[in-house]
């Protein structure tokens, strides 16, 4: 299952959190070379808050962490309006009811091909659910030239911002997705999902248990 | 935390008369942020500390009793690492745990079953202050990573504060030294004899000699070996400024 963990019950996701932050400097700093800060072995940039709200996979808020997500609201400083707004060719959308997903990352010992892409392809189900949930519209997200075709083809409405950019593997393209019960149909037939992902744990109700 | 608490906590500490205040305030924060176990301490015996050293702990007793009978301010890893680096490291990374023997290991092993299984050290790097670290223990409950980046800010400031505190007492009748008092030492650390100091600095050769003594006197020391040492321990000269 997916944990929705936000600034109300991320206390109680505490061992989640670090080890996602633990996965996601293996992962992006060791594996992909990507130029980011890391502090005690776990990479935490400028955007991680409270205000962030993160997708975690794991069976319980201690088992281990299967794949995560951060989803960030447009209102606030997010990265396409930041660091790479110039990947757009419209002004990028924003506002109450768009997100931003970033730092999709899987666990880094889940094996290349299929598992990964059935992964992606869950954490999509799991954002479209949480952005119905909270009522979210659409969903931007950058991706480069292996994450791109994959996310964009995952089944939901998705097209790109602007051109790509880059070179080699760091080739990045931006998409907005359009999110719709329709979208999250196809994507969970298309992954062989068979019903909803995501669960919430309200941080008093996890307070009293 | 917010970055305004964190600033509030500095100015607390920038107003801090005694090393206990400072100690009170840096405990109370990292409880507040959520670790259970923290030592904010100079690399020493934990139970018989030098008075320069800053110690600000609140470990589990039977580890520090057994820390300071084994001695292990000389051995520790993670003490010798943080002596090395800049950046805090946690002692569960792969990355640090590769670098060590298997005594070494152990040590972490018998730490872990005191109760500090799971924790990270910040290495405090200031000039002229004996090697120091504060350590940070995760609880089961664990600890939001967002609270590393403010302990980081928070151990810094303590740290700082506390050594400025203890800068202020006075140890016994020592001054400071002049500024021609300390380019003498910094000829004598680079070899010269008082005749060469003397050319060096434009003066005579019974000047340059005289010059020396009055710092030997003033730093308490027999040799003009250990004048160069404690002069460069306490600041009075930096090894960068001599070393070339």
């Amino acid at each position: 299952m997916i944990h929705i963990v936000t600034a109300e019950n991320r206390r109680h996701f505490h061992h989640a959190l670090m080890e996602m932050h633990r996965q996601r400097k293996a992962v992006f700093i060791d594996e992909l070379k990507w130029r980011l800060d890391e502090q005690a072995g776990l990479e935490i940039d400028s955007y991680d808050s409270a205000d962030a709200i993160y997708l975690i996979e794991s069976d319980a808020p201690r088992a281990p962490v299967g794949a995560s997500a951060r989803l960030l609201p447009t209102t606030q400083p997010h990265l396409l309006g930041e660091v790479f707004s110039h990947l757009c060719s419209e002004t990028p959308p924003t506002g109450p009811s768009v997100w931003e997903a970033t730092r999709f990352c899987p666990a880094p010992e889940t094996p290349k091909g299929a598992p990964r892409h059935h992964m992606l392809g869950r954490i999509i189900a799991g954002i479209m659910e949480t952005a119905l949930l909270f009522g979210i519209e659409r969903v931007t997200f950058v991706a480069n030239a292996a994450l791109g075709p994959l996310a964009a083809n995952a089944g939901w409405d998705a097209r790109a911002l602007g051109p790509k950019h880059g070179r080699g593997r760091e080739r990045l393209r931006a998409f907005v997705a359009e999110i719709d019960a329709a979208g999250l149909r196809r994507v969970r037939a298309r992954h062989g999902i068979t019903g909803p992902l995501i669960r919430f744990i309200p941080g008093a109700l996890a307070h009293a248990a | 935390m917010s970055n305004t608490l964190v600033w509030t906590f500095a100015e607390r500490c920038a107003g801090a008369r005694a090393v206990e205040d400072v100690r009170r305030l840096f405990l109370r924060e990292v409880d507040a942020l959520g670790f259970p176990y923290v030592a904010c301490a100079s690399h020493v015996d934990p139970l018989r500390p030098p008075p320069e050293a800053v110690t600000m702990l609140k470990y589990p007793q039977p580890w520090v009793e057994h820390f300071s009978i084994e001695n292990l301010a000389k051995r520790d890893p993670v003490f010798l690492t943080a002596q090395r680096q800049l950046l805090p490291f946690r002692w569960r990374d792969r990355g640090f745990r590769k670098t060590l023997t298997a005594d070494q290991l152990a040590i972490l092993d018998l730490a872990a079953e005191a109760g500090l299984a799971d924790g990270f050290t910040i290495p405090l790097h200031s000039p002229g202050a004996l090697p120091a670290s504060c350590s940070l223990v995760f609880g089961p409950d664990g600890v939001d990573p967002l609270n590393i980046q403010n302990a980081h800010w928070c151990a810094v400031y303590a740290h700082e504060a506390a050594r400025r505190i203890l800068r202020e007492q006075p140890f016994g009748d020592r001054n400071r030294l002049s500024a021609r008092e300390r380019e003498a030492l910094e000829y004598v650390a680079r070899g010269k004899g008082d005749y060469a100091i003397g050319v060096l600095m434009g003066i005579q050769e019974s000047s340059a000699h005289n010059t020396v003594q009055r710092a030997m006197r003033k730093l308490g020391v027999a040799t003009r070996v250990q004048a160069v040492v404690r002069a460069m321990a306490e600041g009075e000269i930096l090894l960068h400024d001599v070393a070339h």
